[in-house]
């Protein structure tokens, strides 16, 4: 062997293991050569081992090709990487080549799967099965079919659903839904704890980002996510009143002390106990939940289920003491605690600086709601209120005031109705119950005698440029006063921080605390962390919910002594699935429309502060969960990964690219198939009953989808089949002149194979020319003819469905009584023609690979050097080169490991 | 009795196969209790992967040292789980193959009941047999790194160069006296519009300047001896030099013999009516317009499936009922040559194709295609009605039905009539002789299986590729040449290879030697040796095939095949019948 030669990996790298691959791999193993070979796909063995029978011994597919499959697999010298793509090859000058490649993420680690299939077994997602050509349906957690080497499970996920991309504290939405159209509604449960413990309450008060992202919307409206929410968490907690797990088993002794007893530090105290440190939180208010008990209204969500929500988190030995206000985060240190979180929220009512703010009956929002919450408000029956303010904050004391008998109650905004950041359905919400809008005014002062308000006199606004956030600024229109009588203000025109305790302490910008964006540490002590509305300023629940876990995972290192580097688990969300690709697939599903939350009467939802949301059936639930287009492919509802017995599911799995040497490359990735549906006429796609070649050998496969030769619309056993060949073939209208070359003889055995399975059904072929050239062929045809076997020859020209069902096959009738020909038949087989699979060209420099005029790969010298391409050292095994039978792909398979061994002798000396 | 066995039992569905027509279950309950049995039970697929990982997980636990799979044909999976016993450290001959698909499942498609009681005695055999199984190694043989290549076709040929290119020594041998073959006559090929003149001149340069292949022409085998990786051939050259090779390996490469047409058949005998070849010829040498009988030709009938596709009949009792393969190809390309010299002279010249299927498969077609754009007539022929070919002076006439035109009667006038005439297999009475390489129905040589080893025969280290194996262009015929290539390769470079230990063993004391045993070898396996005063029969061992005729002609019992022991054999029949008896 020279010297001056690059080490190689490999001798040899083969690409694709179907049959030419594993084939050449075996030739070139048994011959001595260190043998890479590369799939694609998670187990080897290409479309030929999905087939029934071989033509024309019949053997079955399984005993042709397992024993390849196993040779390759178990040969000493040869490697096998399974759902492995290869990116880049370049030749080096050596004549070895540098190859660069990367093995998918498959989510399952292939050396500890056992192949069990309970993942399978579990799996809440179905999808088309391209394995049985879509037939039947598959689960996402598969395990590709019954033969797989390796036999190792695979997930698919094409991108983080939209939901759970959206959702702050991405919250599986995807994988509750999943997991109520299973019935299975407790999994769906645990599974919302695993990132927001706080299910009840958001099942009433989320705003639902999701729901705006959701992919549905494209199509009719959004999956109800929340009401699916609902519906499960009001399932679960009537189930169990009380959580069913306590304290971890692994306490630890550290302490950790939390301030305020919102979202935000009741979700860290949640994820922080179930890692086993003990919590404390404290709580200046007498009882815990912070704006969920105070600021939410009843008839959104009631105290009970803020209880119950609580209890999630108590129930892991959280202690919650209220009544405590605390004023320093370093005293608490030093009464013990190893760490704090501060998460006092923002609930600090900002007022508006003009005259009358103080006179009794101006009050602010929370004060409002929180007094209206415990039944402290002042009796407004039969009075006028006025809410000053445009967002959501503004809408529930009007719609509360609403409920308490106000006579009137008005909101003031100084915008218009389209400028509110309000939910436009909060604002229906509120016209709907009777509360009116006043736009385009604004309080100048409030007026009052003896201390107590009288009324409220305003200007005029107009709109004008618009200011940083798009809204159109409001202006005053000067001498616009006038004076409206009222008997209470409300003023809803925004929050602030509560933190004058810790602006000193911690350090603060404009009120907020400031802490480490990503880890929620403070700079001055690092065993002090804030998080939650604080920081961040009035968000949504679900915001707050996520500060929280963040602040429990990092602050969990920190007790630990580990590096705060680590990624947090949104570190590994994929990117956001394309939700137009999903609306493309999606494009025949018949609309379906939405199953709404039922709502109480609009009469009485005036009158009570009770939920006016009703929750969904069972039923209900489980058909709006059916709405869901598994944007993301798995769903991740995490049973996989609950039942796997080997642990070995890892959703963090990424990409693993490898870069290696090679002594030579052969490529042997095989062919496409051509979509028969490019033949509009023939009505593949439109019509259930006509099928492709490759199904009907799925049908005929002893691992039959069906375990029957049925037809796909109705079930029922086939009695006249027509069998027609050429569909895509030696047709210049889908730009494919070349002859399949294996269509006559898989369909003449599909004939025999299906007058064995139905004796009394009549198989009809269809052709131009029987092409049975090989060995034993032409014998196998006659035989069929022998059988009963009619053959006609004629092209058809149109498959039409007739009333009851079956399909009437217009043919042109070349013999015979000429002309057209029209039959009755009640399934239609169409023998597809085949595409070159181009992906190889791209692994290469542009025009760097030779493709002949059909845009396969070019030998180039087909009579004396089969297997060889236009780059030295680059060999070409199989249907890559045109298709062909598994004969002659065996035999060229054969050819190419010849070439590539004779090339390494003469570059390697070996 | 043979000792105390710990046996694994392990019944295939075969996906529905077997379990369609067998209750593998019932099969696997009934021996579950069997003394010798540790575990019995059922898998979907036994040969899958992941069935393979359990199986061997279990015999290394449960320590099992016989093993019994009840599956498929041994032909097919016996060395899947041979290796399989192989890395579950169990020695590959304590397992047995029992067939229960070919020989039960699929022959008793009607009677699920016979056919599981039936399955149970065969798999209790099986067990017998196992119970009574012995450790054995392989034999392991030197082989020679030199091979022998039969037939200097452009197949052989270039299967001579790779295996060359590889470092293997090359002796290439022609019955000509011209290394080449039928590329010689062919003339420009399609698609490759190659000549084949002109390939096997290159290919003979390569071969002349290559220092691992010896080229002798004029040569035959007059003889072999030996067995795989070490054969002894006999070669006789001009001159009735004979030279002895040894070699680790055969190639043959012998090809084809194109069909001659009966008197008659097809107006064969007639002036005019000529066979394809003939016609490439004239088209080769033509450097104007084509001439016949100092006349420019101007209707040409071409007849397709001459001596192919035939059906039997009382003139043909033994018909060619396979199809050729070549002849679509090359006669549609011939098509397209005559255009591009209908083009070169202005001599226009009517074709017409009378055809049964036109067969230019896959990437073929747009042969076909520009053959029917240039103006070539295609008529569709049915077996029950030939085309008829009638002479009158000169004129040739066509006669055949054009199923287009509601089976109109043509009458085609031509000048020439051109018969496709198909391949047909090398007479080569000699050659069959000595190799004994099985041949397929059709006549041509016999692949042990035509996708799982295509290029391999019965007789191991002897290759077959090419056209002897059956009938394939050129460029197809050259792909299994280097296939087999590939396959002598594997063979040859490890310089070893392991024997089956199967075969016949002499019991030194009963032997007299009386020769019947020699007598009834096919292999010439069995040799007369002293022992001390002794005479007995000694076997060869890589040259015995374990096929047996020597044990029945024993009249002392002194030889038996292991593997197939008078023990095991006794033991099996008494299973199989032991429910038959207890019922």
């Amino acid at each position: 062997m020279k010297t001056d030669k690059q080490k190689t990996d490999y001798d040899v790298m083969v690409v694709g293991a179907g049959t030419a691959g594993m084939e050449t791999a075996a030739s070139l193993g048994d011959m001595g050569y260190k043998v890479l070979l590369v799939e694609k796909k998670s187990s080897i063995g290409g479309k030929a081992i999905l087939l029934s029978k071989v033509f024309p011994t019949l053997d079955c597919a399984s005993c042709i090709i397992t024993p390849k499959m196993a040779a390759a697999a178990h040969h000493p010298n040869i490697d096998v990487k399974v759902y492995t793509e290869v990116d880049e090859i370049t030749r080096n000058t050596d004549g070895s080549f540098a190859v660069e490649m990367h093995q998918k993420a498959s989510y399952v680690d292939f050396d500890a799967c056992t192949g069990c299939g309970q993942c399978e077994e579990i799996c809440t997602v179905t999808v088309p099965d391209e394995y049985n050509y879509d037939l039947v349906t598959r689960r996402v957690a598969h395990i590709p079919f019954p033969q797989a080497v390796p036999k190792t499970a695979v997930i698919d996920r094409r991108g983080e659903a939209p939901c759970t991309f959206t959702c702050p504290s991405n919250v599986k939405a995807s994988g509750y839904i999943s997991l109520v159209r299973a019935g299975r509604y407790k999994e769906a449960f645990n599974l919302h704890l695993q990132n927001a413990p706080l299910v009840g309450s958001l099942a009433r008060a989320c705003y639902a980002p999701c729901e705006s992202d959701c992919t549905r919307c494209g199509k009719e409206e959004t999956v109800h996510i929340r009401g699916i929410k609902r519906f499960f968490s009001d399932y679960y907690y009537e189930e169990h009143p009380e959580p069913e797990y306590g304290p971890v088993e692994n306490q630890l002794k550290t302490k950790v002390a939390i301030v305020g007893s919102g979202p935000a530090g009741l979700s860290a105290a949640f994820y922080l106990a179930r890692n086993g440190h003990q919590v404390t939180i404290f709580e200046a208010e007498t009882q815990a939940g912070g704006m969920l008990r105070t600021a939410i209204p009843a008839y959104r969500l009631p105290n009970e289920i803020v209880d119950r929500d609580i209890k999630n988190v108590t129930a892991l030995g959280v202690e919650i003491k209220c009544n405590t206000r605390v004023k320093s985060a370093a005293s608490l240190k030093k009464e013990g605690f190893d760490a704090v979180f501060v998460a006092t929220g923002a609930s600090d009512e900002r007022n508006m600086g003009i005259e009358g703010e103080d006179l009794e009956g101006v009050m602010g929002c929370m004060k409002f709601l929180r007094e209206t919450k415990i039944g402290d408000a002042p009796d407004i029956k039969g009075k006028t209120v006025v809410v000053v303010g445009g967002g959501n904050s503004a809408m529930d004391p009007a719609r509360s005031a609403i409920r308490m008998g106000a006579k009137k109650v008005i909101i003031m905004y100084r915008r218009t109705r389209d400028e509110m950041p309000a939910h436009s359905w909060e604002i229906e919400g509120a016209i709907d119950e009777g509360v009116e809008l006043m736009e385009l005014a604004n309080p100048k002062q409030f007026v009052g005698k003896d201390g107590k308000l009288e009324g409220v006199e305003f200007l005029k606004m107009k709109l004008g440029e618009p200011d940083d956030s798009g809204r159109r600024r409001p202006e005053v229109i000067e001498g616009s006063e006038s004076t409206l009588p009222v008997d209470l203000v409300v003023l809803a025109i925004g929050l602030k921080p509560s933190t004058t305790d810790f602006v000193d302490e911690i350090e603060s910008e404009w009120g907020l605390l400031k802490s480490n964006e990503k880890t929620l540490q403070t700079k001055k002590d690092p065993s002090i962390f804030a998080g939650g509305d604080c920081v961040t300023n009035p968000t949504m629940i679900v915001n707050a919910i996520a500060q929280g876990r963040r602040a429990a995972f990092y602050m969990d290192l920190h007790l630990k002594g580990e590096s705060l580097d680590a990624p947090f688990d949104t570190d590994f969300l994929l990117e956001k699935t394309n939700k137009d690709a999903v609306l493309e697939e999606a494009k025949d599903f018949k609309p379906r429309s939405p199953v709404l939350q039922p709502m109480m009467p609009l009469d009485e939802r005036k009158k009570t502060f009770d939920c006016y949301e009703s929750v969904m059936t069972e039923e209900e639930a489980r058909q709006e969960a059916h709405r869901c287009m598994n944007c993301g492919e798995c769903s991740q509802c995490m049973e996989c990964v609950n039942v796997c017995p080997a642990f070995c599911i890892d959703f963090k799995m990424t990409e693993r690219p490898r870069s290696l040497i090679v002594g030579a490359v052969v490529l042997s990735t095989g062919y496409e198939v051509l979509d028969p549906a490019a033949k509009e006429l023939l009505g593949y796609g439109r019509i259930p009953d006509v099928i492709d070649g490759l199904q009907m050998d799925r049908l005929l496969a002893p691992t039959r989808p069906y375990n029957s030769v049925l037809r796909p619309s109705d079930g029922k056993e086939p009695e006249s089949i027509a069998i027609v060949l050429c569909n895509g073939s030696r047709d210049h209208t889908v730009c494919n002149p070349l002859c399949c070359r294996i269509g006559c003889m898989y369909s003449v055995k599909h004939a025999q194979l299906v007058m064995g399975a139905l004796p009394l059904a009549d198989v009809t072929i269809y052709y131009i020319d029987i092409r049975a050239f090989g060995k034993g062929y032409d014998e196998f045809y006659e035989q069929s003819k022998g059988m009963g076997v009619e053959f006609v020859k004629g092209k058809a020209s149109r498959i039409r469905q007739l009333e009851n069902g079956n399909m009437e096959l217009q043919y042109e009738d070349m013999e015979g009584e000429g002309g057209l020909g029209k039959r009755e038949h009640d399934l239609v087989v169409l023998t597809v023609g085949f595409l070159p699979n181009t992906e190889a060209f791209g692994l290469f420099k542009p025009g760097e690979l030779e493709a002949d005029e059909h845009q396969y790969v070019r030998e180039i010298d087909p009579i004396s050097e089969p297997g060889r391409t236009n780059i030295d050292g680059l060999f070409a095994a199989g249907a890559i080169i045109g298709v062909r039978d598994i004969p002659d792909t065996v035999l060229h398979a054969g050819a190419a490991a010849t070439q590539a061994a004779t090339y390494l002798k003469q570059t390697r000396g070996k | 009795m043979a000792q105390k066995r710990r046996i694994g039992v392990y019944v295939c569905h075969c996906g529905g196969n077997i379990s369609d027509y067998v209750n593998v279950e019932e099969v696997a309950d009934a021996v579950r209790n069997d003394p010798n049995v540790v575990v019995s039970r059922t898998h979907m697929f036994t040969c899958s992967d992941a069935a393979q990982q359990e199986m061997i997980d279990e015999i290394k636990e449960k320590q099992l040292d016989g093993l019994v799979i009840a599956s498929c044909s041994p032909k097919l999976h016996m060395f899947t789980f041979r290796g399989m016993s192989e890395r579950a450290n169990l020695n590959q001959y304590q397992y047995i193959h029992v067939n229960l698909r070919e020989q039960c499942s699929w022959v008793h498609t009607n009677d699920k009941v016979g056919a599981t009681k039936k399955g149970i005695h065969l798999l209790r055999a099986g067990i017998a047999k196992c119970e009574l199984t012995v450790p054995l190694n392989a034999i392991r043989i030197e082989t020679k790194p030199r091979v022998l290549v039969v037939g200097a076709g452009v197949s052989g040929m270039r299967a001579a160069i790779s295996l060359a290119d590889m470092g293997l020594a090359v002796f290439l041998i022609e019955r000509e006296a011209e290394a080449g073959g039928w590329a010689l006559q062919t003339g420009k090929m399609g698609p490759e519009a190659q000549d084949g003149t002109d390939v096997v001149a290159k290919l003979l340069t390569r071969i002349n300047q290559h220092e691992n292949i010896m080229l002798h022409t004029s040569a035959e085998v007059v003889s072999k001896s030996g067995s795989i990786g070490d054969f002894n051939v006999s070669v006789r050259l001009p001159g009735d030099e004979t030279v002895s090779l040894n070699v680790g390996a055969i190639v043959v490469t012998t090809g084809f013999e194109p069909y001659t047409p009966q008197t008659d058949e097809y107006g064969w005998g007639a002036p005019g009516v000529i066979p394809l070849k003939d016609f490439r010829q004239m088209l080769a040498e033509a450097d104007g317009p084509l001439m016949h009988n100092g006349k420019p030709v101007r209707d040409v009938a071409f007849i397709y499936c001459v001596g192919s596709r035939q059906l039997k009949s009382e003139s043909c009792p033994e018909p060619n009922s396979y199809c050729s393969r070549y002849c679509c190809l090359a006669t549609t390309y011939t098509a397209t040559l005559l255009h591009d010299l209908e083009q070169k002279t202005g001599q226009p010249v009517n074709q017409y194709h009378l055809y049964r299927d036109v067969r230019t498969y896959g990437a073929l077609e747009p042969i076909y295609e520009k053959a029917r754009t240039g103006g070539a007539i295609f008529l569709r022929w049915d077996p029950s009605n030939p085309p008829q070919v009638t002479t009158e002076g000169d004129q040739l006439t066509v006669k055949a039905k054009d199923h287009l035109l509601g089976g109109e009667e043509l009458e085609i006038g031509a000048d020439l009539v051109v018969l496709a005439t198909g391949m047909r297999p090398r007479e080569n009475d000699t050659l069959n002789d000595i190799l004994k390489i099985p041949e397929s129905k059709d006549g041509f040589y016999n692949e042990i299986h035509l996708k799982l080893r295509p290029v391999e025969t019965m007789i191991d280290g002897v290759f077959i590729a090419g056209t002897a194996q059956g009938p394939k262009t050129l460029a197809e015929s050259v792909a299994s040449s280097l296939a087999a290539v590939a396959k002598t390769g594997g063979l040859l470079m490890k310089g070893y290879v392991d024997l089956e230990p199967l075969i016949a063993k002499v019991d030194t004391d009963k032997c007299i030697w009386c020769g019947e045993c020699l007598k009834a070898c096919p292999y010439g396996a069995i040799e007369k040796v002293n022992v001390g005063e002794k005479e007995i029969a000694f076997v060869i061992e890589s040259m015995c095939k374990g096929a047996g005729p020597c044990v029945p002609v024993c009249p002392h019992n002194a030889i038996e095949i292991e593997g197939f022991r008078d023990d095991q054999i006794t033991a099996m029949i008494d299973a199989s019948i032991k429910e038959l008896e207890t019922k």
